[in-house]
């Protein structure tokens, strides 16, 4: 509980929680009173406060978003701490706050991102185009923030050295009884191709939305997404079976180790970066036609539809990279 | 055009001493002509002109810059809005001391990063059209009254404003250089630009060149000429 780790993922989910849900009320009187028409004095403050408000929370969901890493980094490194955890899995286990903890801060780390794009373009925009949607984003987001905030406290308040936790070998393998051993038992040829077909998908539509500034924005986001699922799938039913090199050990937590070179960064970083990228082009993509912004959101849809398309590129070729170069055959 | 609807600053709001400095101002401004703000002193003329000029936003109401509603922009829009559309002329001047007249004058064209030959050749000209161009080297601490307000009028043309704010530029000059900087004012007003001065001084309100005189007591319209 004293690690620094620790304090410093509690100290920043409090903070950020707070300045969220503070800024959710203030959104909330904002959809209520929002009137651009409108030059009374309330109209007024609330024009000059989203000012105020939205920098707090850009900074808060920043924290929020780069803090994810540090979550399943610490997940990572306290394995050594608890008997019978190989990686994050087992420290994940220790109770059962750890896993919703970390799919709350996933969710929450997509939505936060999408959240800054919008909020980019609003910014830019001299007549508030997006200041309602984001607010009511904003309002979504808060009580996934208090969540994720009682979960993580309840975790590492509940966190018992004393605790025999399961491995991951328990819960990614063909025969636990989860849904992660329904991926882990998916036959490797099919996943390949699902992540080959979707990959080529995503980096085609992502090259296309580009080259339409930004026109096919929701196309992109949807594959994008399905692209996240499917890769997380893919590196589950085959991935880390080639890294480890060993045809029953499908964990994706244990990429993240050093003695595996922490290939699962290079894998997830890109891959979660991409994702943000379709999704933030997706959800600004409705606003295009509002004048103040449209060259705006073109300029951005083009920029991250590249950054996507190169990212995704990347997440290719790391896999491509492991799986020549493994010594395991999966494939006959 | 600028437009006014209903303005209204107050300072200290909500506080014991609140003050209201500009009390319901509607008001339709045309461009390229020169409208002089008459009124004593606290009546609210230099507190409108910031709100025109986009140096303060207001309490409420409206403040339309050729259709846009800038009272509403967020603040790095005014500041663009600042940079290129207006011109300002304090009342004290507020040169900076310790350097040039030249440096001066190129300060606020900066921000802009044009190439620094150009706003130089940009700055001499000015200075040159306001027979300054022998003090372009001096230290503004070195020059008169009238050269100060100058080299002042001269540093809010560099970015070639639309519109030019004056507030109280008379206020420190005898009858020759008042008399001189109308000539200015003619000047600019012949260019295209429009001009906006608050002034209680008779020379400047009753001068023929004012297109338009509006009057102001305890920050609402007393009438308009």
């Amino acid at each position: 509980m004293l690690r620094p780790a620790i304090l410093a993922l509690l100290f920043a989910s409090t903070l950020t929680s707070v300045i969220i849900a503070a800024a959710a009320l203030f959104g909330a009187h904002l959809l209520r009173r929002w009137d651009l028409r409108s030059g009374g004095e309330g109209q007024l403050r609330l024009e000059r406060r989203t000012y105020l408000v939205s920098t707090a929370v850009g900074l808060a969901l920043a924290v929020q978003a780069v803090s994810l890493l540090l979550f399943v980094y610490n997940a990572d490194r306290m394995a050594e701490l608890f008997v019978g955890a190989m990686c994050a899995v087992g420290t994940l286990n220790v109770n059962a706050y750890g896993f919703p903890a970390l799919q709350v801060r996933i969710a929450l780390f997509f939505l936060a991102a999408v959240w800054l794009v919008m909020n980019h373009v609003d910014s830019r925009g001299y007549d508030y185009p997006l200041t309602r949607a984001k607010y009511a984003l904003l309002l979504g987001l808060a009580p996934l923030a208090l969540l994720q905030l009682y979960l993580e406290w309840r975790y590492f308040l509940g966190l018992n050295p004393d605790v025999i936790t399961s491995c991951c070998g328990s819960l990614f393998s063909a025969e636990a009884e989860a849904v992660t051993a329904d991926l882990a038992a998916i036959e490797p040829r099919l996943a390949m191709g699902l992540f080959a077909l979707s990959g080529v998908a995503v980096i085609a539509a992502a090259l296309f939305n580009r080259r339409a500034d930004g026109r096919h924005g929701l196309l992109l986001g949807g594959l994008g997404a399905i692209w996240f699922v499917v890769t997380l799938v893919a590196v589950i039913a085959f991935v880390s079976p080639y890294v480890y090199e060993h045809p029953h050990h499908h964990c994706p937590f244990c990429l993240l180790k050093p003695e595996y070179g922490y290939v699962g960064y290079l894998l997830y970083l890109p891959l979660f970066s991409a994702t943000v990228m379709a999704l933030g082009v997706a959800a600004v993509r409705p606003f295009a036609a509002v004048p103040s912004v449209s060259g705006v959101i073109a300029r951005l849809s083009r920029r991250l539809s590249t950054a996507a398309a190169v990212l995704n590129a990347g997440v290719v070729l790391i896999v491509g990279i492991i799986v020549a170069t493994s010594n395991l055959m999966l494939l006959e | 055009m600028i437009e006014l609807i209903d303005v209204k600053k107050a300072f200290n709001h909500h506080r014991p001493n609140e003050h209201w400095a500009v009390n319901g101002v509607s008001l339709t401004l045309e461009g390229n002509r020169l409208t002089v703000f008459q009124g004593p002193s606290g009546s609210g003329k230099t507190t409108l002109l910031t709100l025109i000029g986009c140096l303060a936003r207001p309490t409420s109401g409206r403040v339309r810059l050729d259709g846009k509603d800038v009272s509403g922009f967020p603040e790095r829009f005014l500041t663009e809005i600042r940079r290129g559309t207006f011109g300002f002329v304090f009342q004290q001047y507020h040169l900076l001391r310790g350097i040039s007249v030249l440096e001066n004058v190129m300060l606020p064209g900066y921000p802009a990063a044009p190439r620094y030959g150009t706003l130089r050749r940009r700055a001499l000209e000015l200075l040159e059209r306001f027979e300054l161009a022998h003090k372009a080297h001096a230290k503004v601490e070195w020059l008169s009254g009238g050269e100060s307000q100058r080299v002042a009028i001269a540093r809010a043309l560099i970015n070639d404003p639309a519109v030019v704010i004056a507030d109280e530029p008379t206020a420190h000059l005898d009858t020759a250089l008042a008399k001189g900087f109308l000539t200015i004012a003619e000047e600019l007003r012949a260019q295209g630009k429009t001009l906006m001065i608050s002034s209680h001084d008779p020379l400047v309100c009753e001068a023929p060149i004012v297109d338009r005189l509006v009057r102001l007591r305890d920050g609402r319209l007393a009438e308009s000429a």
